[in-house]
């Protein structure tokens, strides 16, 4: 699928010469996609700039017995060659990189899955701590037996779409997860909503994208992606436990929408 | 303009109306804030490779941060967070800011349309010492108990109201500090317009115009639309943070309902994005200009520049969305903003080419402004172009945040706009204090600002790339980004070189201004009004009121004979 990775690796072994985390997500390869035919149109134009840049620097330097071409570029012809280039740049670039973003925004990052196969979290960010929320076994937020897992850790299975909600309950967080290339911001007062899928089980690191306070930099959560069978099981062991959540008796007077009514659709 | 001869020294030298000597104030102040917010990125550095480390002499070890709550000579993450939101509120509007627009706007515009002054000196006093008090206001912020504001540049409610955590009234300081720097800048906005539509000298059509002041035009109209909404957005979140309101707080620290941060985002970013173009246009504006004067030969496409740089200036007030791709917004809204940013890139493209095509068959005299100028083409074409990455929804979804971003806006509006005000500072040291800065002494600090630059500024975008996201005091946190600790520390290693350069420039410029040499009437062979006019330039500029027979670039001309230039003055010969 990654075409352009090795287009890339060929044409300059990789610019960028540290390689992005690993992707452990069904549409990540879309975003590297992107971003590594941008790579490989910009270091073409950028390259043919520097190289005529050079090229004037050597033949055009000020010297005895040369003079300079008294021009002023304002031809038709002459303007017609910078709108044509100017246009090419255009056709070249950012229509192929916004018809394969389009593309990819209504493919997947948009098209959010529905039915039951789909795994529902709320996420509810906080100075400076993760929040987690499932639905339980009645599949509805905000009832009494939503499973709260202890702050920071989030379990997910492997090869299944979750869908997340968040808001937060202080200031903006943003939601990243380097491995799958995404983030979504938490803004107080709003529901936003994103959807991923991973491919391989494992410990993965959450961070805070957003600066949100001084210790922004230590906002870290933990993604468990398990098997089915795993997550089954810690889903269990939580029940087993009761809910840890914190906020509870605040529910009556507290706005944040912790356990908010699900959104559905969009 | 008789009586203007005898002044005493303050209304000469301190409260003066003379748009040349308030310009060469909105330098030195210009310059303070750069070396003082330069210093920060340097603690800055310090303390992403060398986190909870005793800063060491050289960084003022000794003096700075020794009350700090982690250790004496210790940045602790709350002193990073300040350093950073104030290393990027003071580059941007206090030293961009005054020594492009403020310094060269002050300086050029009159002399280089051929006016006695500014059509309103005294708002352009006023102007001046409104920054001044700014200056005040936000120094003052560093002596509170709790220190400055820590919100970052772009200071986000609610972390920058009362319910965000940040202790003291650092934030406070801030908004009242950059709402009058603010204020100041529409002064010398409205000046600067009126000036150029009611005071150009007979013949200088719009068209006739050096590129310089084009830029400068079109920056001050974006100032004068912009500035005004983030004044307003400031104005809330003053209100929010010290009259109880909660315009934009919402959330669990609301406590009354209606409040929404995202309005605050809106109002920033109408503002913020113009702001990029306000403090790149005057940069592209001079960067054309010198071009053509060092290749001798007239701006390639000088019309279809000035155009693009209008469409761009059209274009940059609508496009404010590319900064909240990741907020949530509407896919419909999303798409849109896409492509009207994608859409700048045309107009971009084109005088990009017109640069190439001024270097094309010219003859280039490698002088320290024309090092400087090619280097913006350099440092611009990259920022340019990265830039994609950001306007792409899928890709800047990944690369928002991260230090991508900052690797990206550096190249862009520190590196191209700070390259651009050297040049200028180079180019127009002559005229401005009749002393030529010292050619060998400015090639070196060329060289040592421009390698390390991009050796720091694009390590930035590879560590972005990599997955690093900004604002992070201890990036050792965070097990995804073990892989970048190496490249941090060698950023670091050319930051500081990168500061030492500058140190040469202040040598350079402090040796120049007393002891260069003395510079002839218009040293650079240039054809624009100012250098026709000998140092020192009286109050009022021009004896006789020039008029103007061509555009600003006639260089090798084949009609002129003996030399390779013909003033905007003179007639041409047939």
């Amino acid at each position: 699928m990654n075409k352009f990775r090795k287009i890339n690796k060929f044409v300059f072994s990789g610019i960028w010469f540290l390689d992005p985390p690993k992707d452990i997500s069904v549409d990540g390869w879309r975003i590297d996609n992107v971003i590594q035919y941008t790579d490989v149109v910009i270091t073409l134009y950028f390259g043919i700039v520097v190289l005529a840049m050079l090229y004037f620097i050597i033949k055009y330097r000020a010297r005895p017995g040369h003079k300079a071409v008294y021009d002023r570029g304002d031809t038709k012809k002459h303007v017609g060659i910078t709108l044509g280039m100017g246009l090419l740049v255009f056709l070249s670039i950012d229509v192929v990189i916004e018809g394969m973003s389009f593309k990819d925004l209504n493919e997947a990052f948009w098209n959010f899955p529905k039915g039951d196969d789909v795994v529902q979290v709320e996420v509810m960010p906080q100075q400076f701590a993760w929040n987690f929320r499932y639905a339980g076994n009645d599949g509805t937020f905000g009832t009494e037996d939503d499973l709260i897992p202890s702050q920071n850790q989030m379990h997910i299975p492997v090869n299944k779409p979750v869908v997340i909600q968040i808001a937060p309950y202080d200031v903006i967080h943003s939601f990243y997860l380097p491995n799958f290339r995404i983030k979504i911001d938490a803004t107080p007062g709003m529901i936003n909503t994103m959807w991923f899928q991973a491919t391989e089980t494992g410990q993965f690191e959450i961070a805070c994208a957003e600066l949100c306070g001084n210790s922004h930099y230590r906002m870290k959560g933990y993604l468990t992606v398990e098997s089915e069978e795993d997550y089954n099981n810690w889903l269990q062991s939580l029940d087993e436990e009761g809910p840890e959540d914190e906020w509870e008796d605040e529910d009556d007077e507290n706005p944040t929408r912790w356990g908010w009514a699900w959104k559905e659709a969009i | 303009m008789n009586s203007h001869n005898e002044q005493s020294f303050v209304s000469k030298y301190i409260f003066s109306m003379d748009h040349k000597v308030i310009g060469k104030q909105f330098l030195w102040l210009g310059i303070f804030f750069l070396l003082f917010g330069g210093f920060q990125a340097m603690l800055i550095r310090w303390s992403l490779s060398n986190t909870m480390e005793p800063l060491p002499w050289w960084l003022l070890g000794d003096i700075l941060y020794q009350n700090s709550p982690v250790g004496a000579g210790i940045i602790g993450p709350d002193a990073y967070n300040q350093l950073f939101t104030m290393h990027g509120t003071i580059m941007i509007f206090w030293a961009i800011t005054p020594i492009l627009i403020g310094a060269f706007g002050n300086f050029c515009i009159p002399l280089q349309i051929g006016a006695p002054d500014m059509v309103f000196p005294k708002l352009n006093l006023i102007s001046f010492w409104t920054m001044f008090l700014a200056s005040v206001v936000l120094l003052m912020s560093y002596l509170l108990p709790n220190g400055t504001a820590a919100g970052g540049w772009t200071s986000y409610p609610p972390l920058s109201t009362p319910v965000g955590g940040i202790p003291g009234l650092g934030q406070v300081f801030w908004i009242l500090a950059l709402t009058l720097a603010g204020t100041s800048t529409l002064m010398g906005a409205i000046n600067y317009i009126t000036t150029i539509v009611r005071l150009r000298a007979p013949g200088m059509d719009y068209f006739k115009m050096p590129l310089t002041i084009w830029g400068l035009f079109l920056t001050s109209i974006l100032n004068a639309l912009f500035v005004p909404i983030i004044a307003a957005g400031l104005i809330i979140l003053l209100l929010d943070n010290v009259a109880g309101t909660q315009f934009l707080i919402a959330g669990g620290k609301a406590t009354i309902p209606g409040g929404d941060p995202l309005l605050y985002q809106h109002v920033f970013w109408i503002f913020g994005h113009p702001e990029v173009y306000i403090l790149i246009l005057p940069a592209w504006g001079v960067v054309s200009d010198l071009l053509s004067v060092f290749s001798r030969k007239p701006a390639f496409g000088y019309k279809v520049t000035a155009i693009c740089m209008c469409t761009i200036t059209a274009f940059s007030a609508l496009v404010w969305g590319h900064h909240m791709y990741t907020t949530g917004m509407s896919p419909l809204l999303g798409k849109t903003f896409m492509f009207l940013t994608l859409l700048i890139s045309i107009p971009s493209a084109i005088f990009f080419f017109n640069w190439l095509g001024t270097l094309w068959r010219g003859a280039l005299q490698f002088d320290t402004p024309m090092l400087f100028s090619m280097s913006v083409m350099w440092v611009f074409g990259l920022g340019g172009l990265t830039g994609l990455y950001n306007a792409t929804i899928t890709s800047d979804i990944y690369l928002h945040d991260t230090y991508f971003v900052v690797g990206h806006f550096h190249y862009t509006m520190a590196a191209s706009v700070m390259f651009g005000a050297f040049a200028a500072i180079y180019f127009w040291f002559p005229k401005m204090f009749g002393r030529q800065m010292n050619s060998k002494l400015g090639k070196v600090h060329f060289w040592f600002s421009f390698i390390p630059l991009n050796m720091v500024f694009f390590n930035m975008m590879v560590m972005g790339y990599a997955g690093h996201h900004r604002r992070i005091f201890d990036p050792t946190e965070y097990e995804f980004l073990a892989p970048v600790l190496g490249l941090n520390n060698l950023m670091t290693t050319f930051a500081f070189i990168l500061g030492a350069a500058q140190g040469l420039f202040v040598l350079n410029f402090a040796y120049s201004l007393l002891k260069g040499e003395k510079a002839e009437q218009n040293p650079w062979k240039s054809a624009t009004l100012e250098w026709t006019v000998d140092y020192p330039i009286p109050h009022g500029n021009f004896a006789v009121v020039p008029s103007v027979y061509h555009g600003p670039h006639e260089y090798s001309h084949p009609n002129v004979k003996e030399r390779d230039w013909i003033s905007q003055s003179e007639p041409m010969p047939t």
